[in-house]
């Protein structure tokens, strides 16, 4: 770990120019299950960035999901996003050089606070700033939709095919069980649904597609970082509220609809207040079976990656057990929109 | 053979040292660790319970009776498999009670095994 720490400040003194560089602190951050990330805190003397400095280090794991990008994809969604003002950590620099680590890495600035989703769901946030955080998430989101193809630094990011958001997603997920080989009757059922009910789609924007409780900081009730960019994808922009609201990031607080934070209409109305765009309702619910499904294919391709040995892992293999979840869900929300038209 | 105790005595009596002795003396990755573990402990626990009581039987004759019912082949290894390919080629109309009863009574039984609280917490088994 102490080489690894010394290669990270060596690269942050260079490319900072500073005359010298002490390490206070370096660790490895938890909850990257798909990247290894690590914090660095230096003290650097001179150059751009002097005095004490925190950083976040993120570089490949052995290995991936199917949809993740690569890092330099990563960092440069980062910058798109970063520059359309979205809270997220400010990204630095790249390094493509493996000689300088043995992988690709990024450094980008670390943001206090907490990521938990126990503190903050189970936490004591008063009901103020439960409503103030989602309101941020409303306007965070806002922004990021501001970013629209073409963007030259973004040509990696395929478009929908088919045009439609919705029926792309379907197509793809469909490919993704034939791959997998394992029946799952309730997904194909859902993913008919899906077919069938597939709204008019929006503008095609940036979309996180992983903004979720768990993926963003708070400290004391503010939102400091929009993290995990790692699954952007040009898409509907209801894509990126349904998966917030999705029943499975509410970590026990399933009344507030929002990540276990908040209500849905507050976060309808501050998305409107900034970008102008009256969404509709029934579109974000139609994301959140979307998001469903798309959870428990994740999870299948975790639960893949432990049985086949690539990465044998218990908490992979129990994600596996966890999609029977996604599908009692898929089996009560689908229902209850049918009766709710 | 006999040789007792049996695999789910012994796999509940290790798990309740693992949560009563082991789990209060670990914090942080290593306390979520002994959790993960507590179960997958509990899950295969479960698996057993259900195997002895019969569970996955029942299970498989209510599909094996919807399978019949819409003449598709009915071979008791490939149920599902059959359901899924029956699903994904629209051979089957979505909107069927009787196939969303199918479908919840495999996912419930699932469930039973792999987080019998999602159940409770849900307490939405009468939907269709």
């Amino acid at each position: 770990m102490s080489g690894l720490a010394d290669t990270f400040s060596n690269f942050i003194s260079r490319q900072t120019g500073a005359r010298s560089v002490r390490v206070v602190e370096f660790d490895r951050l938890s909850g990257g299950a798909i990247q290894d990330n690590f914090g660095l805190t230096l003290e650097l003397e001179g150059g751009d960035r002097p005095g004490r400095q925190a950083f976040v280090i993120r570089q490949d794991a052995p290995s991936g999901v199917a949809e993740s990008l690569s890092r330099p994809e990563e960092f440069r969604v980062l910058q798109a996003a970063f520059e359309a003002g979205v809270t997220a950590p400010e990204p630095l620099w790249l390094c493509e050089d493996t000689e300088v680590s043995g992988r690709v890495f990024y450094v980008m600035t670390r943001a206090s606070g907490s990521a938990s989703p126990r503190k903050l769901v189970k936490g004591d946030l008063t009901e103020d700033q439960r409503r103030h955080l989602v309101c941020r998430f409303g306007a965070e989101l806002a922004r990021l939709h501001t970013v629209r193809p073409p963007v030259a630094s973004l040509d990696f990011l395929a478009m929908p095919e088919p045009e439609n958001p919705a029926l792309s997603r379907v197509a793809l997920y469909r490919r993704y069980l034939e791959e997998i080989g394992e029946p799952h009757p309730v997904l194909e059922w859902a993913l008919n649904w899906l077919e069938d009910h597939a709204p008019e789609p929006g503008p095609t924007v940036l979309c996180h597609c992983d903004f979720r409780t768990g993926n963003y900081m708070v400290d004391g009730g503010e939102l400091t970082a929009v993290l995990d960019w790692e699954f952007a994808a040009w898409s509907d922009p209801c894509e990126d509220l349904g998966w917030l609201c999705s029943r499975s990031w509410r970590f026990g607080g399933d009344a507030r609809v929002v990540g276990g934070i908040g209500d849905k209409q507050d976060l309808l109305d501050s998305y409107r207040e900034v970008s102008g765009v009256d969404l509709d309702p029934a579109s974000v619910s139609y994301w959140e079976v979307m998001a469903l499904v798309r959870w428990a294919m994740i999870a299948l391709q975790q639960a893949r990656r432990h049985m086949s040995g690539e990465q044998r892992s218990l908490e992979l293999a129990l994600t596996g057990r966890m999609v029977a979840q996604m599908e009692y869900d898929l089996l009560n929300q689908i229902p209850e929109l049918e009766e709710a038209q | 053979m006999i040789n007792e105790p049996d695999t789910r005595d012994l796999l509940a009596e290790a798990r309740q040292v693992l949560l009563d002795s082991l789990a209060p003396e670990l914090a942080g990755e290593r306390k979520y660790q002994a959790l993960m573990i507590a179960n997958a402990m509990g899950v295969a626990i479960r698996e057993i319970e259900q195997r002895e009581q019969g569970e996955p039987e029942t299970t498989d004759r209510s599909l094996s009776h919807f399978l019949a019912g819409h003449q598709l082949p009915d071979n008791p290894e490939q149920g599902e498999q059959t359901l899924a390919r029956a699903l994904r080629e629209r051979r089957l109309d979505g909107s069927e009670p009787e196939l969303r009863l199918v479908l919840r009574g495999m996912t419930e039984a699932r469930l039973r095994i792999n987080n019998p609280g999602y159940l409770k917490s849900s307490g939405q088994s009468n939907t269709v």
